[in-house]
């Protein structure tokens, strides 16, 4: 059985959707492997204490032992959203369990699951249905059995706080659980009819609870694929090729690491699937050995493609392909018929070109993975976000069955989108097979940077024509960049209506919902970048660069137009059309987007007097898809030297309507690291390619945000009861056109390049 | 401790010359059975002890991972590597056999019990001046430590070098034997200190020049000198430390390993300053206020005051938001230990503006401590310096030397730093560091 | 053969003497709190005390810590209830957590030095510790929190 969900079928609009769907449809009875044990960050050692007594377990997604303890099963990772704990609260409010009951586990890759990934902001929206339905099965299955108990009737009996009452008597879950009267088991269809709760009735969801997880990552008891270990393992390090794809070993010669104590051989890999072509992996008794014997050992290879390019000539040649008329994807975007013509029908046009350069991951935990095989199974003990990609890619790898592979997932000390591409768990795979036990392989940060799935550079032209008044009537966006869907998980590309295909996760952002008239846009695949590297999926993916490009060229239009930026913007949020939004998750369409960028006009002093030098510059976004939209705007209030080009971010104030907030805290820290995080790639990081590879590899030319440039953060949530959407990117795509568009603002000079660097503003202004 | 011998060919022919004259021949001193322990008075050992810490003899003559004083510890020079020898009282390969007399000779006059000439590596030139009541206490000392089986290990210093009669020509060249003469216009502290810096703790062996047959320049006592790919600074008024070496300065560091407004032994220095931090207070007075009759400390206290101040102020240089990769480098690199807020300095949290790696005209030690950083035994005993060797490359490492320079000292830059971070990695980190 | 202490108990290794403390406390000792990010010395994930000193234990060779004794966040507290744990609790500080042992660890030893740290020290002590996930505000909360608590402070 394949876990992939079928690939989209031809002419429906590839939607986020398709993913929820699979991961609701895993209610397969299946034994569970036995092979890995659960994780559980809250208890030290990560290892669930075993259950009391009888348990009750209505669905696959939690059960209740005689203590009344609720183990809530998840299938997401844990990579600093408290997934866990947002999850499980869900479930738990709806069954009216007692809060200090609850448990978490992190589940191996048993197919049960179902579809398993984590990343896009999806958790919340997609186990949001799932999870209040499992709650409310359970409550309703723990209702009729404790009445039956307590010698009633079920409509006579409510549930709170862990137990059923009935006038003064009350029977708590772990006594119903141990009784076993209980045993009430609900098909996904039953699941899916049954009523959720109304918003008032919620206990917890919307209140502050602190996460489970937070404990073990104070006191170091945290458990992340780095620390996994077995008996007997041996470390590896590898020995990276000088292309990331079609490289070939041709000699290697470990004369001098042999001096190396600890060091036992190297092995050339031999892999089917093609995912880590050229590599060479070192192994020794210690990892220290590991990385001395692997500099001393001399490999020579023959390389693949891309091994002189530039990244002047990665944009370069992304210029030559949006200049070309042919050649892209349209997105079908517009309600109205193509533009007649640019030209003649128009009073006015404006043109411009954005850029932005090459962003690693740089998750702090570099990329691990402890492989071994245990009775014909390969277990892969590691930190990943998409299990279910890489399965069927360790499977070929291997030659083995699917079924013959399960992934325990760690906690990840940090994902941003890396650790979708599984990758990095195929060399320890095939180095525990070739070897016959367990291997940990771990990259050095360099080795990490140079492995990286880094965020493309990418190109893009936009125009837009007015009429006599300052109104606009059309609008063209063209985005040519390297494309991570395609390079890594290809049968999820989206077709237009035409059957073209094209990576929805590399254009997002630029089918916006401003009103434009006559709409074009266009996705173009930078096939250098995908040739030279495996273009990633960073922390808000295309919107990266789409809206960097966007929202400078929506302050242009503004400016062109002599509006003030946010009346321009509010202007154009009308909410019209295919603006209007439609259920569940997209109601009230662009109508929210306006009210977050009055909010966070409102909440900088928008239109207030500054100092000299010194401007707000605004920025909105709707998030990734159109279908999950999370309403975002951010106000920068910039200073720049201009003597030095140094550009200040003074303050930071972000408006956010993510839907309904099901966690306050973790909400506030989603947006106040993915602002920071904004921040970072718009000022501090990037680097670039030269020979095939990325420049920068370590923190001493790689300089992403310290303590010391953090600004003021003033952030604000919009209340809603709407459907809760991601919150752990949008505010990540804001920062960067919000400051550049304060720096025109305070000094009248127009950036066009990320990162943003005193050169160019320098640059910018007369001698 | 290594120290270079330099010893030019032209003056091979010298010393051969005189060598043929005879008069280099020295006669075996005979052997005797290892005395007992208890023949040495408590009182004598103890003060032997406190000789030996000021000698920090401790420091050549173990190697890392044998026993104490059991020698083995390679000095490179320019002509091949010197072993220190095994001073325990083991009778076969230590010192057990020899007399008191024998090794007096050998103190005093640089000649083993067996007549052979020892190298100038063992300063025999400053250990000259010793009272014969300190000689006799320090064989007291060594003749009832535990001995240890320890075999010399053989020099690969090439012919005709090796030959030890040799070394006698360079006596005639270089050495003037003599006690101590104290000074009679001075006080008795400062005579004390005198005789300890100029006698057994022979400061002069790293701090004076050498000339180029590796004797110490005799008219530039103490003015600094390259030794062990290290520069030892000068200990007169030509320190280049902003903050005069006062007297307090001088007990802190040499007592602790650490000062506030110096910052903390490093490099060679390490282990000199764990010998005499055994000193009783009053040697380390003498010893400062010796040296700070050497260096107008006294003359120069007031520029010291307003130089805190000043260097406090370029604390804060480097923080806040930074553009400039040098400034983010050495702020992420060294403020974590090294910054104080514009406040009093902490003496743990040593400050760069002060310290004279920053200062000197040569960036050797700045270089050598940011690549190979302190030891737990060196320096603030049990703390660390770790090294950034592997992990920062040659421009790194010129890139925060050169902006640590720029802000906080008013020196002129170092020129070709990212070549001197590449030829000062070359030679390597040192066996004891 | 290196002798020290780590988190008070004295332990004897036999490692090649390059060996970076960080790997013989998470691979022999076992103690894995302690984590690695850049091995350059210039993300502080590794942060241990090494005599009271926040050091970073990635550069930091086993050849250099003779007899020192060494504190990692599992012996900072034997309760894990140091005040600095307490606040970073109190504000749910880590996100992904993987730096926020060195963080504390960094923290702990910078109270020793200022113990009412103003925002420039900690920007100027902290800014050697990434945090990727830019946890930033919330450290700097948590530390003044921690500061300000009536406990002694380690
Ligand atoms: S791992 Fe040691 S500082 Fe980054
Ligand atoms: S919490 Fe993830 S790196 Fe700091």
């Amino acid at each position: 059985m394949s876990r992939l969900p079928p690939p989209p079928t031809s002419n429906t609009h590839w939607s986020r959707r398709s993913f929820m769907v699979a991961s609701g449809a895993g209610i397969v009875a299946f034994s569970v492997s036995g092979v890995i044990a659960a994780i559980d960050p809250a208890v030290p050692g990560n290892v669930p204490a075993p259950a009391t007594g009888p348990a009750f377990e209505p669905t696959q997604w939690f059960a209740i032992d005689s203590d009344g303890i609720v183990t809530v099963n998840i299938i997401r990772a844990e990579m600093g959203q408290h997934v866990g704990t947002a999850l499980a609260r869900i479930l738990a409010d709806e069954l009216e369990a007692d809060w200090s009951k609850v448990r978490i586990v992190h589940v191996d890759t048993a197919p049960k699951w179902g579809f398993m990934v984590t990343g896009g902001s999806w958790s919340v929206w997609q186990t949001f249905p799932l999870f209040s339905q499992a709650g409310a099965a359970g409550r309703i299955a723990l209702i009729e059995a404790g009445a039956k108990l307590l010698g009633t009737t079920p409509e006579r009996c409510s549930a709170k706080k862990g137990a059923v009452h009935t006038g003064s008597r009350s029977i708590s879950f772990g006594d119903i659980a141990k009784s076993g009267a209980v045993a009430r088991q609900f098909t996904a269809e039953e699941l899916g009819k049954l009523p959720i709760k109304p918003v008032a009735d919620r206990r917890l969801i919307g209140q502050p609870v602190p996460a489970f997880d937070i404990d073990a990552k104070t006191n170091g008891t945290a458990l992340y694929g780095i620390d996994a270990k077995l008996p007997g393992m041996v470390y590896a390090r590898p020995k990276l090729p000088p292309t990331r794809n079609g490289a070939k070993v041709s000699s290697v010669d470990d004369s001098k690491a042999k001096t190396v104590s600890g060091y036992q051989r190297y092995l050339v890999l031999d892999d089917p699937s093609d995912t880590v072509p050229g590599w060479v992996m070192v192994i020794a008794d210690s990892y220290p050995a590991a990385i001395k014997a692997a500099d001393l050992i001399d490999v020579r290879w023959t390389a693949g493609p891309g091994a002189n390019v530039s990244e002047k000539m990665l944009l370069d040649h992304g210029a030559a392909l949006v200049a070309k008329a042919d050649g892209g994807v349209d997105l079908d975007v517009s309600d109205r018929p193509p533009a007649a013509s640019f030209g003649a029908g128009a009073a006015s046009t404006i043109d411009a070109s954005y850029t932005t350069g090459t962003v690693l991951h740089f998750q702090l935990e570099p990329l691990n993975a402890l492989a071994a095989e245990k009775n014909g199974v390969f277990e892969i003990h590691t930190g990943n976000q998409w299990q279910s990609l890489i399965l069927p890619t360790l499977a070929k790898a291997l030659g083995v069955a699917e079924t013959k592979v399960v992934m325990r997932t760690y906690l990840l000390g940090g994902g941003f989108g890396r650790r979708l591409n599984g990758d990095y768990a195929v060399p320890a795979a095939l180095a525990a097979k070739a070897l016959g036990k367990p291997v940990k392989m771990i990259l050095t940060r360099e080795d990490d940077a140079r492995f990286d799935s880094v965020r493309s550079p990418s190109v893009q032209r936009l125009r837009m024509a007015f009429d006599r008044g300052g109104g606009v009537t059309a609008m063209e966006h063209h985005a040519c960049a390297g494309w991570p869907t395609l390079a890594l998980a290809a049968a999820f590309l989206a077709k237009n209506k035409a059957g073209d295909k094209y990576d929805p996760f590399a254009i997002a952002g630029a089918d916006h919902w401003y009103d434009v008239g006559h709409q074009r846009v266009r996705a173009i695949v930078n096939d250098m970048a995908n040739e030279t590297f495996r273009p990633g999926w960073l922390r808000s993916v295309g919107p990266g660069w789409t809206n960097w490009a966007l929202e400078s060229f929506i302050d242009e239009a503004a400016h062109h137009t002599k509006t003030d930026p946010v009346a321009f913007r509010l202007k154009l949020l009308t909410g019209a059309g295919r603006n209007a939004g439609s259920a569940p998750s997209a109601v009230g369409g662009a109508l929210r987007q306006a009210e977050v960028v009055r909010r966070a006009a409102a909440m900088a002093g928008w239109g207030g007097k500054l100092p000299a030098d010194t401007a707000l510059g605004l920025a909105t976004s709707f998030g990734q898809e159109r279908d999950m939209p999370t309403w975002t705007a951010c106000v920068a209030r910039v200073h720049v030297d201009r003597k030095a080009g140094i550009v200040r971010v003074e303050k930071l104030s972000l408006a956010v309507d993510a839907g309904t907030i099901v966690d306050p805290d973790g909400a506030l820290a989603q947006v106040q690291g993915s602002a920071l995080w904004g921040l970072s790639i718009a000022l501090h990081e990037g680097t670039e390619f030269a020979d095939g590879q990325v420049k920068d590899t370590n923190l001493d030319s790689y300089m992403p945000l310290r303590m010391a440039d953090v600004p003021d953060l003033d952030i604000g949530f919009v209340d809603s009861s709407e459907p809760p959407v991601g919150l752990g990117e949008p505010a990540t795509t804001v920062v960067g056109p919000a400051i550049g568009n304060a720096i025109f603002r305070a000094i009248g000079v127009r950036l066009r390049h990320l990162p943003i660097s005193p050169a160019q503003v320098l640059a910018g202004l007369p001698a | 401790m290594k120290r270079p011998w330099l010893i030019g060919g032209a003056a091979i022919v010298v010393i051969a010359l005189l060598v043929l004259v005879g008069l280099g021949w020295r006669s075996a001193i005979s052997p005797i059975a290892t005395p007992a322990i208890a023949r040495f008075a408590p009182a004598q050992i103890a003060r032997g002890q406190i000789l030996a810490s000021a000698g920090y003899c401790a420091a050549c003559h173990t190697v890392k991972g044998g026993g104490a004083l059991a020698g083995g510890y390679a000095m490179a020079t320019p002509f091949g590597t010197i072993y220190s020898t095994n001073i325990t009282p083991d009778p076969d390969t230590g010192i057990g056999r020899w007399s008191l007399p024998a090794f007096s000779r050998a103190m005093r006059e640089g000649v083993a019990r067996d007549g052979s000439h020892l190298f100038p590596a063992f300063p025999y030139d400053h250990f000259a001046k010793l009272s014969d009541d300190d000689v006799a206490a320090l064989y007291a000392f060594l003749m009832t430590r535990p001995a240890i089986s320890a075999p010399a290990k053989p020099n690969t210093v090439p012919f005709p070098i090796n030959i030890r009669l040799l070394q006698a020509g360079w006596k005639l060249l270089f050495f003037t034997p003599g006690r101590f003469v104290p000074d009679a216009s001075k006080d008795a502290s400062w005579n004390r200190g005198a005789y300890l810096v100029e006698g057994i703790s022979h400061c002069g062996a790293c701090h004076t020049p050498r000339g180029s047959l590796g004797a110490e320049n005799k008219a530039k006592p103490l003015a600094g000198a390259l030794i062990d790919h290290w520069i030892a600074p000068a200990l007169t008024a030509a320190n280049s430390a902003p903050v005069p070496w006062s007297e307090d300065e001088l007990i802190a560091y040499l007592g602790t390993g650490v000062t506030r407004y110096h910052g903390v032994a490093a490099g060679p220095m390490g282990p000199v300053v764990h010998g005499l931090s055994k000193l009783p207070t009053t040697d380390l007075q003498a010893i400062a206020t010796y040296i700070a009759s050497i260096n107008g400390a006294a003359g120069k206290r007031a520029a010291g005051a307003s130089t805190i101040a000043q260097a406090l102020a370029t604390d804060k240089i480097g923080l806040g938001l930074q553009y400039d990769a040098a400034a983010r480098l050495t702020t992420a690199a060294c403020a974590p230990c090294h910054y104080n807020g514009g406040r009093q300095i902490n003496p743990l949290r040593p400050d760069l503006a002060l310290n004279s790696a920053v200062t000197m005209d040569d960036p050797r030690n700045l270089i050598r401590v940011i690549l190979y950083g302190i030891n737990a035994p060196d320096g603030i005993p049990g703390v660390v310096m770790p090294g950034f060797a592997r992990g920062l490359n040659d421009a790194d490492i010129a890139r925060i030397a050169a902006y640590l320079r720029a802000t906080r000292t008013t020196g002129p830059a170092w020129p070709d730093l990212e070549y001197r971070v590449a030829a000062i990695r070359a030679e390597g980190k040192g066996e004891q560091q | 053969m290196t002798s020290f202490t780590v988190n008070g108990q004295a332990v004897t290794i036999a490692v090649d003497d390059d060996t970076p403390l960080l790997w013989v406390i998470r691979d022999i000792v076992g103690l894995t709190g302690t984590k690695f990010g850049c091995g350059i010395g210039m993300c502080g994930a590794c942060t241990v005390h090494v005599g009271g000193r926040a050091t970073r234990s990635c550069i930091t060779p086993i050849s250099a810590i003779k007899g020192a004794s060494i504190t990692t966040i599992e012996g900072l507290d034997p309760a894990g209830n140091h005040p600095l744990q307490q606040a970073w609790r109190t504000l749910q500080v880590p996100q992904c957590g993987y730096c926020q042992s060195g963080q504390i660890m960094q923290a702990a030893a910078m109270l020793t030095d200022f113990p009412a740290p103003t925002d420039t020290d900690i920007d100027a002590v902290m800014t050697g510790n990434l945090c990727r996930c830019m946890t930033y505000s919330r450290i700097r909360e948590a530390i003044k929190q921690a500061a300000a608590a009536p406990v002694a402070k380690s």
